[in-house]
């Protein structure tokens, strides 16, 4: 993560401990009906673009796609003319829907901490950034530690409980982190010891020593579970460690590791690493000196995930350049632009558009970046990424086209239901400023009837006059929510 | 654009890269003195003075613009660039960075954006701008051809430091061997951190919440605004006798001396305030001691809209991409302020207050047009506004005769973020857009298929 | 507040001189030779585990509810009577959740989380057993010393289940009776629940876990490590040759005997997203639950009750905080939370979830019924109410064989009011304890109404034999006069126990941990406006103060919470 927006997100999370996310009436669409996008240009990503194009959504999947698609009776139609209808944009690094700190950042591995166990859908980052278009988030753990926190990939359902973001089916990974984050060159927490590793050797180590130990752990476990199947008795079972769990899942390929990361040497280190272990690493995150090495990750298969166009925040961001994510492409690397930043994530189609000037990238090429490259290194590519018969209906519809500062999302529609729609979300907000506004008016009424309670029985040595001077220096409310959290912030 | 002759005006900009590349002179360089006169042929011409044209003429001569128009003589002599197909604007003004005072965020010895302590009128930006910083080339590239850099903006590059009178914005060119090459005004305005009152804390030491009641943080708060007061109010004193020639006896204060053109009104203040009260609060304050105000922020200026027209006071913007301050505040809240303010009568413009997201100008005008400004106001916010609210414009901010050549090619919108700057004038000077990241770009380009 | 040590050796050989005696806020005494054997007769018995009978007859006797019925209740010839006529007799209220009767307030600074800083090294992962002292048991640690026991009983609790606090596992908490001569006396059960809290203490860099996803790891890690050395060792046991043997863990083995004691782990879950966390981690860690606080039940309640884990519900409704940023509106989520929690309980009653009170965290035990009050206003029965202070909370804890309800054979545990229980004027005239009596005597105390109002927080200064100190105190004054509120020194934040104004006159008194004793401090004085001066008193020592109120328009100088300059 850029330490520039570092501040920004400790100002956000320092700002979001006076109230908890909500906002706005947060109920989910009913179930998904029929619906019918018509005369759009539909750019599907992998079949090329179609102008004047339909798109028809059945049981929240894509039913056709074509270019003069009727209406089955009892379907709901949009009318595209003059929108582009995307696939669902798709952040491979983000830290939205996360209740508390998205780092355990007490030890140098935290695979015990899980992202998936404190979802919380009442972000408002997750309506945020699904009114910029995105549907699918890789929710990880901060960067803080060389093996960080379990993480999962969500769809962004707003208004549906936590429980229902996960995407079914999706594999979880877990986070790395390599560089100045893990080995702390940016900050120090007074008055404790520097932690273990304080350099990009000790990093080495710190991954080593975990998959040994995750290694003997593992065996222990077989070594068990074959005694048991032979039918021995009186066995205690090795103690469960809900720390090493993670790593044998990843040793056992059920689990992608996501690693954060800047320079090229470090990159190559966790390639060798992996190797040794002999799992295998799915996506590098930021990887900004990615294009230095571009065919070293070709040949180990693995995905890089970037930014458009940070630069400069600190020193392994000095050589970042904003042909990364063509350079690595044009190589044969499969790419994704990514956000980890709330606000990042509600424009990464114009983010993704950056590449077309930076490094020359194709339209499709471009948008690829968002939608079904993000998907493949996510494993999720046969749902989504790309609008084709069967996939989830995950789409956005803009008024222009996406790859532009100028597209404004309209619609955002996530398993066939319209989950944003920007005219009901402009015509919703009177209502909810109503109820805001009554909502307090009711409360400082009650406080005033409170006080006046006080003053029928206090006979006080205050004239009216004086109690309303005093009334109107009151401070107004605050929001006091309940079990409010003191940790917060991705770094 | 014809692809040929792309090729030919390019490899001769790519032969002064390369020149440059070798040399190892890092940033800020301007072209061979060789041609003086230039004239840009075929263009769009977007003046932002009247009418665009579609097909016309721009001559820039010893620095200036000597020419602009539908029917204009190429001056013999003239170096030609044939820009068919392509557009020509005046180049952007990001009135808010820390341009040249900060390299690397995180490395607080590369960074210069601010003093510590609270009163510091006296330091200037324009003393610790490094000309070689590669953060020019590389902003320029997208445009940018003039800024503002402003100690104690705030951000990551002030390492938290702001102060309540932070000192001299200057005003620079963004290309030159030195600052002298490059200054605009040295001193353009004078940066004032509006104090807020903060109840609520957080405790980097101990990584903690903290909450102040706010009687107590608005006794902090009113202290700082006396001692604003205080200075000020010396500050008159002290102008009034210099006014006079003052005592034998007289005693030289830099910071009293260096806040006299503000008490005088002749140097505007740049306050930053983005909380509608804190806007309220500033503007009364400037009102009653008659400083020149330009708000710088603004996130909550919309809330008090009617004032900042009343009492005339332009706004200078954050970027309109930026997180929402309110969980309730409409999705789109920044991103429609421009246009709402420009509505009300309010006079804008946008910067990036940052550095090395200086490039992403454009991109933030662009979203603001997206949610209703017009495309018109979207280029002026970042190009003739910006001089004009900085008292800038008799120089720059529009293609007229006269004018200093702060121009840019584009092959397209010039806000798009998918638009290359092709040619960059810079005081008149055909510029490189050449820099450390095209250069990483080509090299690792060349790497061999391993 | 902090006193010279070696001063306070020698003050300590003094009887404890409770200057604010006299001043005490509603009062009861136990008084000395009284009968073991009660009648009240002629009262309105409403025994909450059936129907009210009018005109009914209870008696206690040895501490036990020996008869409750109608008229045709034998008295016995030695019986003290009582006459109810007007009265009204209830089961004891029962508190669901607190830390009265606990040894004293943490000091300030020490949150929810682990004990922290002090020169500990930080954690480094759940082996560590950071923030966990599940050994602590209430049942120990309960003090007749706590001042509070008089404040809790007075507002008519004769019943609470109190814990240790401090850290992610606690300690024990045990069901008190709130009166008794010796400590041990005021222990009915232990332990019945533990306590969990899934809050970070020390924030980022302070040591495993500084977040809330490692503070749920780790919970979840000690359930399994209980479960595992539980059977490791009863493998061991059973043949100890050629293998390794288990370490003991003192963590462990405190759990898992709290367990087979059946007693309830509470999970701390107030908005909906932390109440459908709670029914996930209820079963994750296969521990038998409570969910406690449930604040916003109102949205959650038929998820609630189809788990079926019974919820120990906050009655501290949310409200405005007094001393923010006026600018700083509330978001409306925020809103509608305020607006809509007072109606959990009554969604908890009508999705059939088996809910009880807790006063959680409010300092003026009065305000208590006023907060139940409010949910009755919101749609809950006054009947369910009741139940929900007395007979429910004996149900989850497993106490209800022997209190909760005025039931023949159970402990004598009762309060008579002159009123409906959550009437506006009603007043509690007596309170039974153990079969113990204790009468509610009005103040004694000056009756002039107060001039002017004492509510805000005030800066207290004063010179220790160590030098020149602050506190502060927040104080709240009902129209009557009755003071409430903290004592924030550097000691740590006291409650205050009793305290009114009166004419120009004020007084109120904390009660300190001093050199290991509950000590009572009094504060009394005279004020004006926003200003105060007086005497603090504490054993026979006392020393001036003088108090100013800033941000009423005092322009007092720069202010540091309950630190010394």
């Amino acid at each position: 993560m850029r330490t520039a927006s570092f501040v920004r997100i400790v100002l956000g999370f320092a700002l979001s401990l006076l109230a908890m996310a909500f906002v706005h009436a947060a109920t989910p669409p009913d179930a998904s009906p029929v619906i019918l996008i018509q005369n759009a240009t539909v750019l599907t990503v992998t079949k090329g673009t179609i102008e004047h194009g339909s798109v028809l959504i059945k049981d929240g999947k894509i039913a056709e796609v074509g270019k003069d698609l009727k209406a089955p009776s009892g379907a709901q139609v949009i009318d595209g003319t003059g929108m582009f209808v995307t696939p669902g944009i798709i952040d491979c690094h983000s830290h939205i829907a996360v209740d508390g700190s998205v780092n355990e950042g007490s030890i140098s591995v935290s695979s015990i901490a899980n992202i998936a166990e404190v979802l919380d859908s009442d972000d408002i980052s997750i309506f945020r950034d699904l009114a910029g278009g995105v549907t699918t988030a890789n929710v990880l753990h901060g960067s803080a530690n060389s093996i960080g926190g379990q993480t999962v990939v969500i769809k962004l359902r707003w208004g549906q409980t936590a429980d229902k973001l996960p995407f079914e089916g999706a594999l979880p990974g877990i986070k790395f982190a390599l560089g100045e984050n893990p080995k702390r060159s940016n900050f120090s927490v007074p008055g404790r010891e520097k932690r273990y590793p304080a350099s990009r050797m000790g990093v080495e180590e710190t991954i080593r020593a975990a998959f040994t130990e995750a290694r003997d752990y593992k065996n222990a476990w077989d070594a068990y579970n074959k005694k048991v199947a032979a039918g021995e008795k009186n066995l205690t079972a090795p103690r469960r460690d809900l720390r090493l769990d993670p790593l044998v899942e990843v040793l056992e390929g059920k689990r992608y590791v996501h690693s954060h990361c800047y320079r090229e040497d470090e990159i190559l280190m966790l390639l060798r690493v992996a190797k040794e272990f002999g799992f295998k690493v799915r996506t590098l995150q930021h990887v900004l000196e990615g294009y230095k090495v571009a065919d070293e990750l070709v040949a180990a298969g693995v995905g890089a995930s970037t930014f458009s166009d940070w630069w400069a925040y600190k020193v392994e961001a000095y050589d970042a350049i904003p042909y990364n994510a063509a350079l690595m492409t044009k190589r044969g690397v499969v790419v994704s632009i990514n956000s980890d930043d709330a606000e990042e994530a509600t424009h990464l189609n114009q983010e993704a558009a950056k590449t077309i000037r930076y490094g020359g990238l194709s339209h499709d090429e471009a948008l690829k970046l968002v939608t079904i490259n993000p998907a493949i290194q996510l494993g999720i590519d046969k749902r989504v990424g790309s609008i084709e018969v069967g996939k989830d209906a995950d789409l956005v519809i803009y008024n222009h086209d996406p790859l532009s500062a100028y597209a404004v999302v309209q619609k955002t529609l996530i398993d066939g239901r319209v989950y944003f729609d920007r005219q009901q979300d402009i015509a919703g907000r009177p209502a909810l400023e109503k109820e805001k506004k009554e909502l307090l008016e009711k409360e400082k009424k009650a406080a005033k009837k409170s006080d006046d309670k006080k003053d029928e029985k206090k006979p006080g040595d205050k004239k009216p006059e004086d109690k309303k001077s005093e009334e109107k220096k009151k401070p107004e409310d605050m929001p006091k929510m309940p079990q409010a959290d003191v940790n917060g912030g991705a770094l | 654009m014809n692809r040929a002759k792309c090729l030919a005006t390019c490899s001769r900009v790519a032969f002064v890269a390369s020149f440059v590349a070798v040399s190892f002179v890092p940033g800020a360089w301007a072209q061979a003195p060789t041609a003086t006169t230039y004239a840009i042929t075929h263009a769009r011409i977007v003046t932002l003075a009247g009418p665009v044209i579609d097909d016309g003429t721009v001559v820039i001569k010893d620095g200036k613009i000597a020419a602009v128009g539908a029917a204009v003589e190429v001056p013999a002599g003239a170096q030609v660039i044939d820009a068919k197909g392509l557009q020509v604007s005046p180049g952007f003004f990001d009135a808010v960075t820390q341009m040249g005072l900060s390299e690397i965020g995180a490395v607080a010895a590369t960074v210069d954006s601010s003093e510590t302590g609270a009163i510091n009128p006296d330091v200037v930006a324009a003393t610790a701008v490094f000309p070689s910083t590669e953060h020019i080339p590389v902003t320029r590239a997208a445009g940018i051809t003039e800024v503002l850099s402003v100690p104690g903006s705030g951000g990551f590059d002030s390492f938290g430091g702001r102060g309540l009178l932070a000192g001299q914005a200057s005003a620079f060119h963004m290309a030159g061997w030195t600052m002298e090459d490059m200054q605009i005004k040295k001193s353009a305005a004078m940066v004032i951190n509006w104090p807020t009152i903060v109840t609520e804390s957080f405790d980097f030491a101990t990584f903690s919440r903290k909450h102040k009641p706010f009687a107590e943080a608005k006794q902090d708060y009113d202290k700082q605004v006396n001692q604003l007061t205080d200075v000020l109010d010396t500050a008159r004193h002290y102008a009034q006798a210099m006014g006079h020639g003052g005592p034998s006896d007289f005693e030289r204060d830099v910071k009293l001396e260096a806040l006299v053109p503000v008490v005088r009104g002749q140097l505007p203040v740049l306050v930053f305030a983005d909380r509608a009260r804190d806007i309220r609060n500033a503007v009364e304050f400037c009102d009653k001691q008659k400083l020149r105000m330009i708000l710088a922020g603004g996130e909550e200026a919309y809330k008090v809209k009617d004032l900042l027209r009343s009492k005339d006071v332009p706004v200078i913007l954050r970027p309109v991409l930026t997180y929402d301050r309110e969980d309730d505040d409409p999705y789109d809240r920044l991103l429609t302020q421009p246009a709402e303010l420009v509505a009300a009568g309010v006079k804008i413009a946008m910067a990036s207050f940052d550095n090395s997201f200086a490039r992403r100008l454009g991109q933030n005008a662009a979203n603001a047009i997206a949610y209703g400004l017009s495309p018109e106001d979207g280029l002026k916010a970042v190009t003739l506004y910006p001089a004009q609210i900085l008292g800038l414009s008799d120089q720059l901010g529009t293609l007229q005769v006269g004018k200093v050549a702060n121009i840019i090619v584009t092959n397209g919108d010039p806000l798009d973020v998918t638009t290359e700057v092709k040619y960059l004038f810079i005081k008149g000077q055909l510029t490189s857009t050449d820099n450390r990241h095209k250069r990483l770009y080509e090299k690792y380009s060349n790497r061999p298929k391993s | 507040m902090k006193f010279h040590a070696s001063r306070w050796c020698l003050l300590s050989c003094v009887t404890v001189f409770c200057l604010a005696a006299q001043f005490l806020a509603p009062s009861a005494f136990a008084q000395g030779g009284e009968p073991q054997y009660f009648a009240i007769r002629g009262a309105k018995v409403v025994p909450v585990s059936g129907p009210a009978i009018d005109d009914a007859t209870v008696v206690v006797a040895r501490g036990v509810i020996l008869a409750v019925g109608g008229k045709d209740v034998a008295i016995p010839a030695d019986a003290l009577v009582i006459e109810g006529k007007g009265l009204i007799v209830y089961p004891g209220l029962f508190d669901a959740f607190t830390d009265v009767g606990m040894s004293s307030p943490p000091p300030a600074g020490q949150g929810e989380g682990g004990p922290r800083g002090g020169g500990q090294p930080a954690a480094r992962g759940p082996e560590d057993r950071p923030g966990a002292s599940p050994w602590r048991s209430a049942a120990d640690e309960a003090t007749l010393s706590d001042k509070r026991i008089e404040s809790w009983r007075n507002a008519g609790f004769t019943t609470v289940v109190s814990a240790p606090k401090g850290g992610f596992f606690p300690g024990q908490a045990a069901v008190l009776d709130l009166a008794g001569e010796r400590n041990g006396d005021l222990v009915v059960k232990t332990p019945v629940a533990i306590p969990v809290s899934l809050n970070p203490a020390g924030g980022f860099g302070s040591g495993f876990p500084d977040s809330k996803m490692g503070v749920l790891a780790y919970v979840h890690q000690v359930w399994l490590d209980v479960d595992w050395s539980t059977k490791a060792e009863a493998t061991y046991d059973k043949n100890p040759k050629g293998v390794a043997r288990p370490r003991y863990d003192r963590v462990n083995a405190a759990l898992a005997d709290a367990l087979e004691d059946h007693a309830l782990v509470l999970i701390p879950a107030n908005s909906s997203l932390e109440l459908r966390r709670a029914l996930v981690l209820a079963d994750r860690w296969k521990v038998p639950a409570a969910i406690l606080g449930a604040q916003m039940a109102y949205e959650v309640a038929p998820e609630l009750a189809a788990k079926k884990l019974p919820v120990i519900l906050s009655a501290k409704w949310p409200e405005a905080e007094k001393d923010a940023d006026p600018d700083d509106v509330p978001t409306l989520r925020e809103l509608r939370f305020r607006e809509k929690a007072p109606s959990s309980p009554a969604a908890l009653a009508k999705a059939g979830v088996k809910f009880a009170f807790t006063s959680d965290g409010i300092t003026s035990p009065a305000d208590i019924l006023k907060s139940v009050k409010k949910s009755i206003d919101a749609g809950l029965a006054p009947d369910a109410a009741l139940r929900a202070l007395t007979l429910t909370p004996a149900e989850i804890y497993g106490v209800a064989d022997r209190t909760g309800s005025i039931e023949k054979g159970k402990i004598a545990n009762l309060v008579v009011t002159d009123g409906d229980l959550f009437g506006e004027k009603t007043k509690i005239k007596m309170i039974f304890v153990d079969g113990k009596r204790f009468e509610i005597r009005e103040p004694d105390r000056p009756k002039d109404p107060p001039k002017g109002d004492l509510t805000g927080k005030w800066t207290l200064k004063y010179s220790s034999p160590e030098g020149d100190e602050e506190s502060t105190a927040d104080l709240t004054m009902a129209s009557d006069g009755t003071l409430s509120g903290t004592l924030t020194s550097k000691r740590g934040v006291a409650t205050i126990i009793s305290g009114y104004a009166s004419a120009e006159k004020f007084n109120f008194l904390v009660n300190i941990p001093v050199q290991g004793n509950a000590t009572d401090i009094s504060f009394s004085g005279t004020f004006e406006k926003d200003t105060m001066k007086g005497t603090i008193s504490v054993m026979s020592f006392s020393i001036d103060f003088t108090g100013t109120r800033p941000g009423s328009g005092n322009k007092s100088a720069e202010i540091s919470l309950g630190g010394a300059k």
